[in-house]
């Protein structure tokens, strides 16, 4: 007897230890809902191998990959649902040689986030982080959701720094007669930054199919980076990833649609 | 009830716990002036474990050509060093930027590994060897067919991780057996544990050592787990090669860090050569040498190595702190059939 007793306080003081995000019940009214990231370049769609000129220079992109994660479905009243597991590699990408062209991965393109089992409601806001946090991203050996050392989002020359690459945008960019190869990308926990995005209208998480679009600008990401002078960020530009990392936290992404 | 319990304990864990009952832990009775052994909660070590690591550290399936292991460069007749300073046994045979470390007493180590601390685990720094081209030029993809292939690794892993095989769990696997690398049987600690004595050198040697040395090798470990720029140059504009001839700095990108690199523990020294990070010292008179008269004094040159000229040790002073180190030596550990090559 007594020791069901404390096998019962301790049950509720595990239940109590656990954040406030779980305590929400997998309810028996759950339903799914759909969010989109809708790649552009300003107001055209993205597309891969195709020129576009931001601000007086030619990009041509071959790569766009970043990580969305910490997915958090929050009402008017504050009350947040957080998505479990929710680490997703949001891409569009020609084939990718991996490991100095050894190894290759496959051309893909993936854009949308199916989310289940979230319990009924009506969400006004979003929020979610680009990259990976700092529990997953300083132990490569922890894994969730859709983090993998198989997808070449942990490339070699990351390896003496542990980190997930958080984001990549490669091609190649031009400026009169002068072309460089692109390649910027971010990682490192300093640079985990969160989104938060109001929705113009609420998600109606119901029976009914909910759906949500948002609009990942790629121009934004290297929005005030002079890219003809440093067309390759990486671990050594710090300063740069960091204000690419910035660019991802408040420019690139909008709310394009709500249904 | 009790399985009630462990449902919610699992319900607020960010990460399954795999240890299943039928596993035993692992435990080593470690000397008194020893620091504890640190505990590992997500990967926590058990014997099972351990073995399958060891054969997983011994096979050369792991490596892209399958002609090399993780002790092609960790040999434990040398205190799983390999004896060169830039080894070339690596699949694309060309020289590494690094002299491949001794591995002991990695459990301990957990500020950062790599000479220059950029790994936070040697879960997460098992991917840079497995994967460098001039290393082993493992697709981790191909990794994970080769050992679906064999029935005593899927088993191996269904019992230890309760799962198929995945490289997280070869890197676990991998970093277990690399924490049970422990050596704690040497003639200094015969000594410190009053069993058996020093020669009159020895003793001389630990008491210069204990002056001038043991602030960075310090206590039973024989290091400090930081990172000094103990002199060896003075000029680290030379960033090419992602910073790899800037020390730390490569990943702090701080200019104190300039040409600063872990401080390597003295454990069986005398058995790694040659030294340094770079190997460029082939002897261990030639490290002594650099510390008496050789320091290059720069901003982020340690303090203690240049200011108070602590080091300027004479010449037989020099060879009585080499006989002292050569007391750190561990046969048991280098002969340890627990930790030899079960193929």
């Amino acid at each position: 007897m007594k020791s069901s007793i404390i096998t019962l306080l301790a049950a509720a003081a595990l239940l109590s230890s656990c954040s406030q995000e779980n305590e929400v019940s997998p309810a028996v009214t759950s339903g799914s809902a759909d969010l989109t990231f809708d790649a552009v370049v300003n107001d055209a769609d993205f597309t891969l191998s195709k020129d576009f000129t931001i601000s007086g220079t030619t990009y041509n992109f071959s790569t766009l990959r970043y990580w969305v994660s910490n997915l958090k479905l929050v009402k008017a009243n504050g009350e947040a649902y957080s998505v479990p597991n929710s680490y997703y590699l949001l891409e569009e990408t020609k084939e990718i040689s991996v490991q100095d062209g050894s190894f290759k991965y496959p051309a893909r393109k993936r854009e949308q986030i199916q989310l289940t089992n979230i319990p009924v409601g009506e969400y006004t806001s979003l929020e979610f982080s680009v990259g990976v946090d700092s529990v997953y991203n300083n132990n490569l050996s922890l894994q969730a959701g859709e983090l993998s050392q198989l997808n070449g989002m942990t490339n070699i020359s990351w390896m003496w720094h542990t980190s997930y690459i958080f984001s990549s945008l490669q091609g190649s960019v031009k400026q009169n007669s002068t072309t460089k190869t692109l390649k910027v990308e971010t990682g490192l926990n300093t640079n985990f930054k969160s989104v938060k995005l109001t929705l113009p209208q609420a998600l109606k998480v119901s029976s009914a199919a909910a759906s949500a679009v948002i609009s990942t600008n790629v121009a934004a990401i290297t929005e005030g980076v002079d890219v003809m002078t440093t067309p390759s960020v990486g671990a050594a530009q710090g300063d740069v990833m960091s204000k690419v990392a910035s660019n991802f936290s408040s420019k690139v992404f909008s709310v394009k649609s709500v249904n | 009830m009790l399985g009630f319990v462990l449902f919610l304990l699992v319900a607020c864990q960010p990460q399954p716990r795999e240890v299943t009952p039928s596993l035993a832990p692992f435990d080593r009775e470690l000397p008194t002036h020893f620091p504890a052994f640190p505990s590992t909660p997500d990967n926590p070590m058990t014997q099972q474990g351990v073995e399958l690591g060891r054969r997983l550290f011994y096979d050369k399936r792991l490596s892209g050509n399958n002609q090399i292991s993780c002790a092609s460069c960790h040999e434990p007749a040398q205190a799983f060093s390999d004896g060169v300073a830039f080894t070339t046994v690596g699949v694309s045979g060309r020289p590494l930027d690094r002299n491949s470390p001794a591995l002991l007493n990695l459990a301990w180590m957990n500020n950062g590994l790599f000479w220059e601390g950029g790994a936070t685990n040697l879960e997460s720094q098992a991917f840079a060897p497995l994967t460098n081209l001039d290393e082993m030029a493992q697709d981790l993809v191909e990794l994970e067919t080769e050992l679906k292939a064999d029935p005593t690794y899927v088993q191996a892993f269904k019992r230890v991780f309760d799962g198929e095989i995945k490289v997280a769990y070869v890197a676990r696997a991998l970093a277990q057996f690399q924490r049970s690398l422990l050596s704690y049987q040497s003639a200094y600690d015969a000594y410190v544990e009053k069993k058996q004595a020093l020669s009159s050198a020895q003793r001389r040697g630990l008491a210069l050592f204990t002056t001038h040395c043991s602030r960075c090798h310090q206590g039973a470990l024989f290091t400090d787990n930081l990172f000094h720029n103990n002199g060896l140059d003075d000029d680290f504009s030379d960033d090419s090669k992602e910073g790899v001839y800037q020390g730390r700095f490569r990943i702090t990108r701080n200019p104190v860090d300039l040409g600063k690199y872990k401080t390597p523990t003295l454990r069986n020294i005398a058995l790694t050569a040659p030294y340094m990070h770079d190997g460029r010292f082939p002897t261990l008179e030639a490290v002594l040498k650099h510390y008496a008269t050789g320091v290059k004094a720069s901003p982020s040159t340690d303090a203690v190595l240049t200011q108070n000229r602590s080091v300027r040790l004479s010449e037989s002073e020099q060879q009585d702190i080499i006989h002292f180190l050569n007391s750190l030596t561990d046969y048991s550990f280098t002969t340890n059939p627990r930790l030899q090559n079960p193929f």
